[in-house]
């Protein structure tokens, strides 16, 4: 029985993206977690003891019920008297849902360039941070002092970068790209190295005995052993580049969802401005699942998932 | 090679690495100030010793400001991570409420929690509150997610065995699980400590009177002439991420010591 809710529980983990937003999102949310049922799961369930199963159910539903309650609540106002805030300042759900449905097109064009621009520095930001760290692994003094060194990148308020960036690289889109490879590069540089060098000494000691050379340790237990570092890396970065390119457009840029955000708020225009929130997290989420998508195919035998 | 065969510390190595950047940095501004026109140059990157003396000549307004930044970040941080660990520990010991909040804890770090800072300035019209708000929002979340990973990683043997000798509850969450719940806790501050900062310039970039962040866009106003005074704030800023990065690695340093990347012999293969 115990087995079956541990299964049970994993998996809606990884596959349940409920979402903290409006109530429009939770299409999104419902194909999230779509690809999370696994046949597995739903053989285990067959198990289950009727009273397992009622109490399973119970736990399932109570994410939604919570979520459900949430926005009923914050629909009828109760958040608006408890604070004394007027609905210009906080919009109701509706009124999000509302500005959603009518700006639909311009938001999923800027969504479209926000998505590009994350999507290009985080690959940017990752490949040369596991190249870094791959080099790294090959020097443990000098190089876990270059990590240490790199790692300072993580502590870089994005804010700064940002102006730095726009300076070099123009108001066009490689700025917000520039930004978020910068981000990006320490975390996966940081989380890989720590992988590729965190090996069980006695491994080592028998690749040493066999006469492996460093590139055959490399290739045949740093890099295996590495994987779920690296895909830890990948699902933190995918979650600070979405920060780093709506920051990076609050600056300077012409379209965005970032830009629309500042700008609407400028204007006063708080149901928009929710709006590009709820989309950027709507993206953000997508783009996460599909990491753990690829997380779940290239490495099966990952046991602990590692939600960064 | 003359260095390699001295058999360098790593200490000494990353004073090598960070001499080899700061030189680059300079190498780099020197090559730009060749190419083109002095304030263009100097908007682009300045010569770091240009950088270095607007960070003295401006020290009292910078230091002034940097603390209301810091101050405000920091505040929030404590009361964030205050907050996250609580809720971990509540959701660690009660099923149901941890099934009902994770996906929204899980989620939420994916939504670009920072967007919302122009937002709250607008909820809450405090400039001194509005930081600490968003300070503490942006901590609270990373801190609840890797406490709470912390808490289940705990060796089910280990809980076994205290099961089996009667161990009371407290017992077990002093002796057990907040032992194993540190690294988490820490990597999750880690990982806030920067946020928080960045959360708190954000707000003051939004309108509020004083600031690193205010600073930053009034010389960013100025273009060039002020550029030493912008990238003074810049460094001012990364200086502050980074000091209370290095404070925590410290106290991680310090009171997880077992970790194995701590260990004298980490197991590299060398």
């Amino acid at each position: 029985m115990s087995e079956g809710v541990v299964v049970n529980r994993k998996r809606d983990e990884n596959g349940t993206a409920a979402l903290p937003g409006s109530a429009s999102l939770s299409g999104s949310a419902v194909a999230a977690s779509v690809p999370g049922s696994e046949v597995q799961g739903q053989a285990e369930q067959g198990q289950l003891v009727g009273t397992a199963r009622k109490k399973w159910l119970i736990l399932r539903l109570l994410p939604w019920l919570a979520g459900i309650c949430f926005l009923a609540l914050w629909q009828l106002r109760l958040f608006h008297q408890l604070f004394s805030l007027e609905s210009y300042q906080l919009p109701v759900p509706s009124a999000i849902a509302a500005s959603i449905r009518d700006n639909a097109e311009m938001l999923f064009r800027y969504a479209l360039y926000s998505g590009t621009e994350m999507l290009g520095g985080f690959l940017l930001g990752s490949l040369l941070g596991a190249l870094a760290a791959a080099g790294a692994s090959f020097f443990p003094t000098s190089g876990k002092a270059g990590i240490a060194v790199m790692s300072a990148l993580n502590a870089v308020p994005i804010v700064a970068l940002a102006p730095i960036m726009n300076n070099w690289f123009g108001d066009g889109i490689w700025s917000r790209i520039a930004v978020v490879a910068v981000i990006t590069m320490a975390a996966m540089a940081v989380s890989l190295f720590k992988g590729l060098t965190s090996i069980q000494p006695q491994y080592g000691e028998l690749l040493d005995g066999l006469a492996a050379s460093r590139m055959q340790a490399f290739l045949k237990l740093r890099l295996p052993h590495a994987m779920p570092s690296l895909f830890a890396g990948l699902k933190i970065n995918m979650s600070t580049s979405i920060i780093g390119a709506i920051v990076g457009e609050f600056f300077i840029a012409s379209q965005g969802l970032g830009y629309l955000l500042s700008d609407q708020i400028r204007l006063a225009n708080m149901p928009l401005a929710w709006a590009c929130i709820v989309i950027a997290a709507a993206l953000g989420i997508v783009l996460y699942e599909a990491v753990v998508l690829a997380e779940k195919r290239i490495i099966p035998w990952n046991r602990v998932r590692t939600n960064a | 090679m003359s260095l390699r065969s001295f058999k360098l510390e790593y200490r000494s190595w990353i004073v090598i690495w960070i001499l080899s950047l700061l030189l680059l940095w300079e190498g780099i501004a020197w090559i730009l100030h060749m190419w083109m026109p002095p304030q263009q140059a100097a908007s682009r990157l300045p010569y770091l010793h240009d950088v270095l003396a607007a960070l003295v000549r401006y020290s009292g307004t910078l230091a002034e400001q940097g603390a209301v930044t810091f101050g405000n970040a920091a505040i929030g941080f404590t009361g964030g991570a205050l907050l996250g660990l609580m809720l971990a520990l509540l959701m660690s010991a009660a099923v149901w409420l941890e099934r009902t909040l994770s996906p929204y804890v899980i989620s939420s770090q994916m939504i670009p929690i920072i967007g919302l800072a122009p937002i709250v300035y607008g909820i809450i019209h405090n400039a001194e509150w509005a930081r600490i708000v968003m300070a503490a929002y942006v901590t609270f979340f990373p801190i609840v997610i890797h406490t709470l990973k912390g808490l289940k990683s705990t060796a089910p043997e280990h809980l076994e065995l205290m099961r089996s000798c009667g161990a009371s509850l407290p017992a077990r969450y002093i002796k057990c699980l907040l032992p194993s719940a540190l690294p988490g806790l820490f990597s999750g501050m880690k990982i806030a400590a920067p946020l928080a900062v960045t959360s708190s310039i954000v707000v003051e970039l939004m309108g509020a009177p004083d600031g690193l962040g205010v600073l930053m866009v009034s010389s960013l106003y100025y273009g060039s002439a002020q550029a030493g005074m912008f990238w003074a704030t810049i460094v001012l800023s990364i200086g502050i991420g980074l000091i209370s990065y290095l404070v925590i690695s410290l106290a991680e340093r310090w009171l997880t010591p077992w970790q194995p990347e701590f260990r004298a012999k980490g197991g590299n293969v060398v």
